[in-house]
């Protein structure tokens, strides 16, 4: 009997120092790791909004752009300029999360792909910047087609070679970002 | 080498003129006709290609043996040679040729000597370099041209049926399919030649018919139960694709599928299944190489599973 | 000198990745950077002598039938405590690691010291070891992270080497390349061993 009270008491001994050490650890980085988590979230919707210097989320449902999944208030020194619309459209493998920013008259801002399992070296091209900064400047009031190769029209982007699809779900996902983009707006 | 587990029975012995190289000289009696054919579709890339793939592949063996291992040169037994032709087979013509002598180098080095050289290789190696270029190179290795002088840049069947790219062009006869006047790798598009070679390498006894005509017959029924009892359809996923040049001459090495005749068809059928699977399901529209490695890891258990049972042994006390 | 023997024991007669094998998780999924790969090699180390101090400070009054939950919670603990510091201070690093900070707890070369080496000696060559064993596996971590990173990217320290007109061997970043790479490493290894010995 006095065994056991002895290993169950070492183990809460040491279950207590190590709880204590943790507490400790979590007072002092508890506000650093909030504070990092809001700049990331932050500067990720920076990368598609530059001008914009604060986000907040707000409630979004639509049936127009159901692969929207999240729409944030773009806002510059509190006031309005556009929103940011983060998108999950179907790729080659899997979903591409695509984050959109647009400002207050349906021009794009930027595009940036999140997370997605493309392929290395194909569709994870979509990544780059090259890809990417074609949206730049599109107008929400006509939908972004996809193009082989050859010169882009007004409304167009070239694809990257030999990943139609990923380039695609990309351009779903602006797509989707400028229907719930009218909606917000009411254009 | 534990000689003394082996036994030898008392004469008189049949003797046999099969040599590793006679083998391997038939394969490349078998290949050529697809071979010229590929040369025909493709132009003096497919020439180029082959040449390095297999100066490449025998070169390696050469130097492997001679300078890292310190053994006998056998690069005579044209064993290498085999698995040149066989990359060549497996890669686009427009596949830059250090990518081609890369995957020669990866196929014999690694995959071949490292393991032991002819006779101990787990995988095919020609099929391990593929994976292993494909994974590295996907763009290069899936820049596919049409047939004909000016190389345009075009989709597989394959890569047609399964909506992987816009189809601006449209899907390619039964025929041509069949001659092999589509797009694809050098040597996997003509299944009517490398029919014609895999029949003199069974004519000749190199290779079973049971690995061929399982895979190829597994592929055959089940894409026709999966895309809802349309034969065109099936006919297009038996003919299209790597499937005659895996199933023919990649399934059948000798060391790395099954020794058992039983175990041979199940190979044949788990290649099938698995080819299906990923043409059906997967993100590549085809699946034929992969399949085949996978089988060959799969080799060893199924020799176990299917030795045949000894008679007149002593039975086990339990 | 036996003192210098243990720290040097870790680096290379038994280096935990390449001699003893342990710890495979973290070497082939993390060493697709070389800065992933130090960086996981940092959190190793620090949790190693946290660890291997504490377990050989403890060790007279810890009791044999409760010895390996002690373990448990003693490297939990400063495993939680890398990660939250991670988080909090790099987190790029922490993007880079991802869930393999917490899986550092189930990492078998910190356990293993733990019992084999801190569990049966004194607090000073604990640490050594700790060092030693944390040192050699960021070594084979470096290794295998740079071979990987140089053919697998073109780049060593997210540098570009070769400039734009190579093609990087993709497979060697990704989990394939991971097995190769690690297996010619360690088949170096016994190469270069075999040699001193004879």
């Amino acid at each position: 009997m006095r065994d056991y009270i002895r290993l169950a008491g070492t183990l809460a001994i040491v279950c207590i120092v190590a709880a204590a050490l943790l507490g400790l650890t979590n007072i002092i980085t508890a506000d650093k790791i909030v504070e990092q988590t809001v700049k990331a979230n932050t500067e990720a919707r920076r990368a598609v909004f530059m001008a914009a210097n604060s986000f907040d989320q707000i409630e979004f449902a639509n049936e127009a752009a159901p692969l929207v999944a999240e729409v944030y208030e773009a806002k510059q020194d509190g006031s309005l300029i556009g929103y940011v619309f983060k998108s999950a459209t179907k790729g080659y493998a899997g979903t591409v999360e695509i984050m959109v920013g647009i400002d207050m008259n349906g021009v794009v801002q930027g595009v940036k792909v999140g997370n997605n399992n493309e392929t290395p070296g194909l569709g994870k091209k979509a990544e780059e910047a090259v890809f990417q900064q074609q949206f730049s400047g599109k107008l929400s009031s006509a939908q972004v087609a996809v193009v082989k190769n050859g010169t882009p029209k007004e409304n167009e982007v070239v694809a990257i070679a030999g990943a139609t699809i990923t380039s695609k779900a990309v351009a779903d996902g602006v797509n989707q970002a400028m229907a719930a983009f009218k909606q917000l707006a009411g254009k | 080498m534990e000689l003394g587990r082996f036994l030898v029975s008392p004469a008189p012995h049949i003797r046999s003129g099969e040599s590793t190289q006679r083998i391997m000289l038939d394969v490349i009696i078998a290949l050529l006709p697809a071979m010229i054919a590929g040369v025909w579709f493709f132009g003096i890339n497919a020439i180029l290609v082959t040449a390095v793939a297999v100066v490449a592949a025998v070169a390696s063996e050469a130097v492997m043996q001679k300078y890292v291992l310190k053994r006998p040169v056998t690069v005579s037994d044209l064993s290498a040679a085999v698995t040149g032709i066989l990359i060549a087979f497996n890669v686009p013509a427009t596949l830059p040729l250090w990518m081609v002598a890369l995957g020669s180098i990866f196929a014999i080095v690694i995959v071949k000597q490292c393991f032991g050289g002819l006779g101990n290789n787990f995988i095919n190696p020609a099929l391990a370099a593929r994976a292993f270029l494909l994974t590295s190179f996907a763009g290069d290795m899936t820049n596919w041209v049409a047939p004909g002088a000016d190389a345009v840049a075009a989709a597989t069947p394959l890569g047609l049926v399964k909506g992987a790219e816009a189809a601006t062009q449209a899907l390619p006869s039964l025929m041509d399919l069949f001659i092999g006047n589509v797009p694809g790798c050098i040597g996997e598009t003509s299944a009517a030649l490398l029919l014609l070679g895999g029949l003199y390498l069974v004519y000749r006894g190199v290779i079973s018919i049971r690995i061929p005509a399982s895979f190829i017959a597994t592929v055959a029924v089940l894409t026709f139960l999966m895309g809802g009892f349309d034969a065109s359809l099936a006919a297009y996923h038996v003919f299209a694709g790597g499937l005659f040049l895996g199933a023919i001459f990649m399934a059948t090495d000798y060391s790395s599928s099954p020794m058992t005749p039983m175990g041979q068809i199940i190979m044949g059928i788990g290649c099938g299944l698995i080819t299906v699977v990923i043409r059906f399901f997967g993100a590549l529209p085809e699946g034929v190489s992969y399949s085949i490695l996978l089988m060959n890891v799969a080799t060893p258990l199924i020799d176990k599973f299917t030795i045949p049972k000894k008679f007149g042994g002593v039975k086990k006390s339990a | 000198m036996k003192l210098w023997k243990t720290f040097f024991n870790g680096i290379i007669v038994e280096n935990p990745a390449l001699r003893l094998v342990l710890g495979m998780c973290p070497l082939l999924a993390v060493t697709t950077s070389i800065q992933a790969g130090i960086g996981m090699g940092a959190a190793v180390i620090f949790v190693l002598l946290g660890s291997n101090l504490f377990i050989s400070l403890i060790k007279k009054i810890v009791p044999g039938e409760v010895r390996i939950p002690i373990y448990i919670v003693v490297i939990a603990t400063f495993v939680t405590m890398v990660q939250l510091f991670v988080k909090a201070f790099a987190p790029v690093l922490d993007k880079q690691l991802g869930i393999f900070i917490p899986l550092i707890v189930v990492n078998c070369v910190i356990l293993a010291r733990a019992e084999a080496f801190a569990s049966k000696n004194k607090a000073v060559p604990s640490i050594l070891d700790g060092l030693g064993m944390g040192l050699g596996f960021t070594l084979a971590l470096v290794i295998v992270s740079s071979i990987r990173e140089i053919l697998g990217a073109g780049t060593f320290f997210g540098i570009s080497l070769f400039g734009e007109a190579y093609k990087p061997l993709l497979i060697m970043i990704l989990p394939p390349g991971g097995f190769m790479v690690l297996g010619f490493t360690i088949a170096a290894v016994n190469k270069l061993t075999e040699k001193k010995k004879s």
